[in-house]
């Protein structure tokens, strides 16, 4: 087989679109029933409203401003967990099976004792993004930090790097920076579903939100002309650590 | 020649001792890696240590890099004690020791950055000693997409850069196929015959422990010692003439040998009974 260039690829996905896009606009004219699968052209006469009348935009900022938050309050707590887990075996053993409980239980099952513990406004919603996201980091920075670059820590000792401090940010984070990256992508992806879960069963606000409201009022090309800049934004956010990662990877 | 008698050495060792524990647990026994070691060296010396594996010559070297520290004794740089690594020393690692994310000239600035040079000139000093290394076509690439002899002499040149009087390099030409070995060798040499840095150079191959010597340090194992020192009498520059093919150069490498040997052939008989 040979080899695909980007532009056969880019034309490959186009062609996908079309087809898709175009059995979709066929199915809905045939059925004929909005509610059940709206056409193309209406859904994105409703992406259009949303937009145009602001509440995409106000939701959009809700929901980014809740990711950043989340998202920063997972990497902080990620990094010390992460990082007293490959200094400390005790700490290890002793942390590590409630992490890998908490990675495999679904966030959408914690969402009633956050409700409980913290209420419905921004901080419950803060957390509920946090269980989602926080375990990918820490298991990332545990593991990246494990592997000790010894050698090269030598390195920088012989040429007068001086401290525990130094040596962790000059040699051994950025050494483990692509496992670190790594994982804040899964993270991310992780965050973005927390969001939503938190967004539409907490209080409703934002992109979940949105999706929410409409559904409830069995609005569904609404439904979908808030689903589209929901995956885009999971999308987008994903796309760019992933590029931040090759660019900081060396092979 | 000067009389060197006088001159403050530039290293000196003065009973080093250290052991190792067999284990991280608390109560874990011990090992005796070096025991003794007394040591003077000329500025401007090339040195090179030579000794069966396990000797404790890697050990040795580390110590006076400041990368360890002994049990007893001391490392005097210049007449001063030292215990941190100091600008007068630069190390050669037998692994290159390149920091793979960055490029060749932030490999060879790296010391340098550290030490708070100006950008610009940091940048100027290492390209003067990449260009001495010949790699001035791979200022910009990474260690993976060098090969082994190129990263060493980035190596070198990072060393070199530094300014440093005293190289301590751990077995720099191990890690590289046995042609390129030669061609760094001739460079190294050709390098400290202009400069006459003083050279701590580690090595398991016995032609360029002789090759490149001043003086030859021959450690004995179980604990690391001081065997004997062996000076080497053959004409510089030695890349002028078949330095193989002097009469000195077959002394002194028989003589090592026969020692090495002794020593090896006594380390298989306790490893059989």
């Amino acid at each position: 087989m040979k080899k695909r260039t980007k532009s056969d690829i880019r034309r490959d996905q186009l062609i996908g679109l079309a087809v898709f896009l175009a059995a979709w606009e066929i199915t809905a004219q045939i059925m004929g029933n909005k509610l059940v699968l709206p056409a193309i052209s209406q859904i994105f006469a409703a992406l259009w409203d949303l937009i145009s009348s602001g509440e995409l935009i106000l939701a959009l900022g809700e929901s980014i401003w809740l990711l950043i938050v989340g998202l920063t309050i997972s990497t902080i707590i990620g990094f010390i967990l992460g990082a007293l887990v490959a200094r400390s075996r005790t700490a290890y053993w002793m942390l590590n099976p409630y992490f890998s409980a908490l990675f495999a239980t679904p966030t959408i099952a914690l969402v009633p004792l956050v409700l409980v513990w913290f209420g419905f406004g921004f901080p419950g919603r803060v957390i509920v993004v946090v269980l989602a996201a926080v375990v990918p980091i820490m298991f990332s920075v545990a593991s990246g930090l494990r592997d000790d670059p010894k050698d090269l820590v030598d390195v920088a000792r012989s040429f007068g790097v001086k401290g525990e401090l130094a040596l962790l940010y000059r040699v051994r984070v950025r050494a483990a920076l692509p496992v670190l990256l790594a994982g804040l992508r899964l993270a991310a992806g992780r965050a973005v579903v927390g969001m939503a879960v938190a967004e539409t069963y907490l209080r409703l606000g934002g992109i979940g939100g949105l999706i929410k409201a409409y559904g409830s009022m069995f609005q569904t090309d609404y439904v979908f002309a808030a689903i589209l800049p929901l995956s885009l934004l999971g999308i987008t956010i994903v796309s760019i650590i992933g590029r931040i990662e090759r660019k900081l990877h060396w092979t | 020649m000067k009389d060197t008698m006088l001159e403050t050495p530039a290293i000196e060792l003065k009973g080093i001792r250290k052991t190792f524990k067999l284990s991280d647990s608390r109560d874990a026994d011990t090992v005796l890696a070096l025991d003794d070691v007394n040591l003077s060296i000329r500025k401007g010396e090339f040195l090179t240590i030579i000794g069966p594996s396990g000797c404790g010559k890697t050990t040795l070297l580390r110590i006076i890099a400041s990368l360890e520290e002994a049990d007893e004794g001391e490392v005097i740089v210049d007449g001063e004690p030292v215990t941190e690594p100091g600008t007068r020393r630069a190390m050669v690692f037998q692994t290159f020791g390149l920091f793979p994310w960055k490029t060749v000239i932030e490999n060879v600035t790296f010391p340098l950055m550290i030490r708070n040079f100006p950008a610009d000139e940091a940048r100027n000093t290492a390209m003067r000693h990449i260009k001495r290394v010949g790699l001035e076509k791979f200022v910009d690439a990474y260690p993976h997409q060098l090969s082994g002899g190129m990263q060493q002499r980035v190596g070198l040149a990072r060393a070199l850069s530094t300014g440093a009087d005293i190289l301590l390099m751990d077995e720099p030409f191990g890690a590289i196929d046995a042609q390129t070995r030669e061609l760094m060798q001739e460079e190294l040499l050709r390098i400290w015959e202009e400069e006459r840095k003083t050279v701590i150079f580690i090595t398991h191959d016995l032609d360029e422990a002789v090759l490149l010597a001043d003086r030859v340090l021959l450690m004995s194992r179980g604990p690391g010692k001081v065997r004997e020192i062996i000076p080497v009498d053959l004409p510089h520059p030695r890349f002028d003439y078949d330095v193989r093919a002097h009469e000195n150069f077959a002394k002194v490498r028989g003589h090592i040998w026969h020692q090495l040997r002794n020593d090896l052939v006594q380390q298989r008989e306790e490893e059989v009974s």
